[in-house]
């Protein structure tokens, strides 16, 4: 049985994009087949943070009118055995798919891969109906801002809605010195809202720019940093591994922070 | 009384046109004898833009929420008024009601084409002339009060529940969601969101909640935000209207305060 696994957010820029294109990429690494779907009609970025613009030929939309068959809209990573991705048309919009075809599509991909990730686009309008359409399982994506946690908030009601209960929380571009000084909001209050289960945290790291402006994903790196071994992580989890959360508190856990909370306190 | 009122702020009465909110524009579940009642809102009582998307949405999350209350295989009828449903539209509602082990058995509809395509669905239909309308008759009813509305869940941001009577809701109400009761609201859990209690206008209505963060409580037609500082520590807490406006007290004090009050 494929598993076929929306990343979404609701508000825009905490990292969706990125999130699939290094989980795409981890996943694979694991030797699993992996199909990256992007459902950002009219906006797509997914073949840009994976380095394979110049290779896209066809689209979801030349497959969907049936101008060309689904495997030949396929773009392989030369890099990286197993993943494929189905790009999204950049000249169209959001409404010129419908959630029916999309179920078509996934469904026929399903039946080649084990991991279909979808790529949701922000908001919750026909381009998100169309990205949780096909989807069993979320990856909710949200950066620890109020803003993007009640936008993910507003998410998980509705993939309630659509009856999709499998729901995963990564919380990505934590600091955590700013949350050791208390001026961002900590993992705990973000779970403490969203209440669902917690898959993986990614610190902030400047490489991640660098990475996405090369098309090279993180995982991809001999040595790996600290949000590519997070994402490692959180592909091991969707595997069914144990494995302990990333201790991203202890460097800026000394001494003069700890007076310093205790006087706060 | 050691914790309450002073740090709540004043309250700023608003226009008389927010009192009396519509509480029957939300899709109803009803028991009755050994049945279910499905009720959807009269049409013409739904904002103009609440789609059937809406609707379904609403369906959705109140049978999320209920799921323990019913037994399997619970037959449902559909209480459709003049709701203009075609054969896709009901087959959404029978799946939806089929995923908590629910059965659509017959639709109950003043509309002659919502008639015709239950009928080809193969449910039992009786059509009612619009004058006689089975809305109308639960609206008089419910003057009193509807009996209290029982929820597990987390009502999350966007999510919004309405009940012409009291709420009960085992979860947090998050910020960015809202629960408007004719009756109290008692939150079982978080209060982070909007809660109008009394929303018919009844000031003797309250608000409980395990602790009290909220974003703004309402009763009739009285308003307050909450404090700006965060008390260090939570306890639960009863919101009441005074002449003053929407003051707290602790739950633990709350009977004592009130006794105060009346006497």
């Amino acid at each position: 049985m494929s598993r076929i696994i929306v990343i979404t957010s609701g508000k825009g820029g905490v990292g969706k994009t990125t999130v699939t294109a290094n989980l795409g990429m981890a996943i694979a690494k694991l030797g699993r087949q992996v199909a990256l779907v992007d459902a950002d009609f009219g906006l797509r970025n997914l073949d840009l943070l994976l380095g394979l613009e110049n290779r896209v030929v066809y689209t979801a939309i030349e497959v969907l009118a049936g101008q060309c068959r689904l495997d030949q809209a396929l773009v392989k990573d030369k890099r990286q055995e197993g993943l494929v991705l189905l790009p999204a048309a950049q000249s169209r919009t959001k409404e010129a798919v419908s959630p029916e075809q999309m179920k078509k599509l996934i469904g026929a991909l399903a039946k080649k891969y084990d991991y279909i990730i979808v790529d949701s686009p922000a908001g919750i309008e026909m381009g998100f109906r169309n990205a949780i359409a096909a989807a069993s399982e979320a990856l909710i994506v949200t950066t620890p801002e109020i803003a993007a946690v009640r936008d993910a908030d507003r998410v998980v009601g509705l993939l309630e809605a659509h009856s999709i209960k499998k729901i995963h929380l990564i919380v990505n571009r934590l600091k955590p010195a700013m949350v050791q000084a208390e001026q961002m909001m900590s993992v705990q209050d973000v779970q403490e809202i969203l209440a669902i289960p917690l898959i993986g945290v990614i610190p902030d790291d400047e490489r991640v720019i660098v990475s996405s402006n090369r098309g090279e994903p993180l995982v991809m790196e001999e040595r790996l940093s600290l949000p590519g071994i997070a994402i490692n992580n959180i592909a091991r989890r969707l595997e069914g591994d144990k494995i302990p959360f990333l201790d991203l508190m202890a460097e800026h856990d000394n001494l003069i922070n700890r007076i310093r909370r205790m006087f706060r306190n | 009384m050691t914790s309450d009122s002073a740090e709540q702020s004043p309250v700023s009465t608003t226009s008389p046109s927010d009192t009396g909110i519509d509480c029957h524009i939300q899709v109803r579940l009803k028991p009755e004898g050994e049945q279910l009642l499905l009720i959807l809102p009269k049409s013409a009582e739904m904002p103009d833009e609440a789609t059937w998307f809406d609707l379904w949405q609403q369906l959705k999350h109140r049978l999320n929420s209920g799921e323990r209350f019913w037994q399997e295989n619970t037959v449902v009828h559909l209480m459709a008024d003049d709701q203009l449903l075609d054969g896709q539209k009901l087959q959404e509602i029978a799946d939806a009601l089929s995923e908590v082990q629910l059965q659509l058995k017959r639709v109950f509809t003043s509309r002659r084409q919502t008639a015709v395509a239950a009928a080809t669905a193969g449910y039992s239909v009786e059509q009612q002339t619009p004058t006689y309308s089975l809305q109308q008759k639960t609206i008089e009813s419910t003057e009193l009060l509807a009996e209290p509305l029982y929820l597990q869940t987390t009502v999350r941001s966007g999510v919004e529940i309405r009940h012409p009577g009291t709420i009960v809701i085992l979860g947090d109400l998050n910020p960015g969601g809202t629960v408007i009761a004719t009756g109290d609201i008692f939150i079982w859990g978080r209060l982070r969101g909007i809660a109008h209690a009394g929303a018919s206008g009844n000031r003797a209505c309250r608000i409980m909640a395990l602790q009290m963060e909220p974003t703004q409580l309402r009763i009739a037609d009285a308003v307050a935000r909450a404090p700006e500082t965060t008390p260090a520590q939570f306890y639960p807490e009863v919101a009441y209207v005074t002449s003053g406006g929407i003051r707290l007290t602790r739950a633990l004090d709350f009977s004592k305060t009130n006794f105060l009050l009346n006497s």
